[in-house]
């Protein structure tokens, strides 16, 4: 032992890092990619085919091709809206079902015992589940060229709301994950929030077209700024404030990007 | 002399074995019930409100039919298909890879009984969650019933047939994402594509030509005939086609059962 220096070189060494764990935090990113891209049927290509067969039914339903909405032809108007809502729904699926999955099996240990700090697991699993919010978007806009015309108005908005979205959501189904005990629990937040703010805030439909009240409550809804600004992004149509949206987008994603990392801070049911 | 206990005796049919069965899975669905039954409430709400305002106008549809009243019975119909087949299609699988569906197989039930006690189970689900759907709808948009019995004849039969393709699929799974490549592949597309949303006479005529092909057509077809008095096909073919599928599937479901198709070793 004393200062023999094959004895030395023999020991492991504690690893030093600085102010982040790079390798853990990459680490944990990297498996949340590599848990949806091995189920790559199930979490890319299915979402691919359930968006194209709302497209048709939306267009076959409404039918009249010459219905506009403003001076964009309805199925223009719908693209967008329908990429954003499989980036979202696909962005909220990968955190909540990797943190729900873990917490029921009981090997969250495995991902809460590493030195990784409330920081780094926030951003892993957000930053994991925007990864495929985004891989579905940029997968579904490629297929959407083929049958719809979507050309781009403003790259930047689409990238910005692209990006926002996806984090958002990802962090939703990050807290939801966190705070669900069973999958019932989940499906009730994935039937009774996600569900209903995605459907009704304008994706299928111009919110110009409602009543003034609902008008003013589809403001409320920051779903609507997300669909509306990347929507704009497409086709240069927009039915409310972008400068709002981009606001609205920039705090509602800090606000829960803070409270996930409460919770991790915590270990709200997480940690006894 | 002690009472012994004695192997209980029951003649062809293990009734109460049957029937234990059957409430299994409508308790399981009523312990999930956000899942099962709130959650296509919910859904098919707001399904019905984006279609009403991305459609905008209020006009006749198809014949007299406005298109809200038009979409409800697509809707309700489609609702109790997908719980049906959910309903058994996820009981086998999450059994099978909890590794409890031993208890099931070593009860003394008949593969006949098997088949028929998820399949009434699943189709009981299908139409308890049709009527939960169809509830508040009906406050909403007013249906023009026409024919009671039709309506009844057409839910219990796209009950069955996606109670029966459940237990296939659930038998032939071995993990969740062969159940959901199932739902998005084969489910979800043969509901939607069949005049759900939409009068499959709008469609051009070789794609109606292939609509008509498709069985979960005449289920929807014959349902809206009996609610709303407009049918697209004819009622008397659809019967029959329904009746068939439903017998091939219930023959295929019991043959697995009694092959013991990825059950047994």
């Amino acid at each position: 032992m004393s200062g023999h220096p094959a004895a030395d070189r023999a020991i492991p060494q504690v690893r030093h890092f600085g102010a982040v764990n790079w390798i853990g935090l990459w680490t944990l990113y990297y498996r949340e990619v590599r848990r949806f891209v091995k189920v790559a049927t199930q979490t890319v290509l299915a979402p691919l085919v359930t968006t194209l067969l709302y497209l048709a039914i939306f267009v076959l339903a409404i039918g009249d091709p010459a219905h506009k909405i403003g001076d964009v032809p309805f199925r223009s108007f719908l693209a967008p809206g329908l990429i954003m809502m499989a980036m979202v729904q696909n962005a909220f699926a990968n955190t909540s079902s990797s943190i729900m999955i873990s917490k029921i099996q009981g090997n969250i240990v495995d991902t809460l015992m590493p030195p990784l700090s409330p920081g780094e697991l926030t951003c892993g699993f957000a930053l994991g589940g925007m990864t495929r919010g985004l891989a579905v978007g940029f997968i579904m806009w490629g297929a959407m060229t083929f049958l719809v015309p979507v050309a781009v108005h403003d790259f930047l908005f689409v990238l910005f709301h692209a990006v926002a979205a996806s984090l958002m959501l990802s962090l939703l189904g990050l807290i939801g994950g966190i705070w669900s005990e069973k999958f019932d629990h989940l499906a009730a937040v994935t039937n009774f929030i996600i569900t209903p703010f995605a459907f009704l805030s304008g994706t299928f439909y111009s919110i110009g077209g409602l009543p003034p009240f609902w008008h003013g409550v589809a403001h409320l809804n920051p779903f609507f700024y997300m669909i509306d600004g990347f929507r704009y992004g497409f086709t240069g149509h927009a039915d409310g404030s972008l400068t709002a949206g981009l606001i609205v987008l920039t705090i509602v994603d800090i606000l829960l990007w803070a409270l996930a990392y409460r919770m991790f801070a915590r270990g709200y049911r997480l940690k006894a | 002399m002690p009472t012994l206990v004695m192997p209980r005796r029951y003649g062809a049919v293990n009734w109460r074995g049957l029937w234990t069965l059957c409430l299994k899975d409508l308790h399981r669905a009523r312990k999930n019930f956000r899942y099962s039954v709130l959650g296509p409430v919910v859904s098919n709400l707001l399904f019905l409100i984006v279609f009403a305002m991305a459609q905008g106008r209020g006009g006749p549809y198809v014949g007299d039919l406005t298109f809200l009243q038009f979409l409800v019975p697509g809707l309700v119909i489609f609702a109790v298909c997908e719980s049906a087949y959910s309903t058994s299609s996820e009981s086998l699988l999450f059994d099978k890879m909890e590794g409890m569906i031993a208890d099931t197989l070593m009860a003394p039930l008949t593969p006949l009984e098997l088949t028929v006690g998820y399949a009434c189970s699943s189709a009981a689900m299908g139409l308890i969650t049709g009527a939960a759907v169809a509830f508040p709808m009906l406050f909403v948009v007013h249906l023009p019933i026409a024919s009671l019995p039709l309506i009844l004849f057409f839910a219990a039969g796209g009950a069955l047939m996606h109670g029966l393709l459940g237990i296939i699929v659930g038998l032939w799974a071995e993990r969740w994402d062969h159940h959901a490549a199932a739902m998005t592949f084969i489910v979800i597309p043969f509901g939607f594509l069949s005049g759900t949303f939409y009068s499959v006479a709008s469609l051009p005529a070789l794609a109606e030509q292939v609509a008509r092909l498709n069985p979960v057509f005449y289920v929807i077809d014959g349902f809206r005939a009996g609610s709303t008095g407009h049918a697209d096909g004819s009622a008397i073919t659809g019967g029959i086609v329904v009746t068939l599928v439903v017998l091939a599937l219930a023959a295929g479901a019991h043959r697995l059962f009694r092959i013991g198709y990825k059950l047994k070793p």
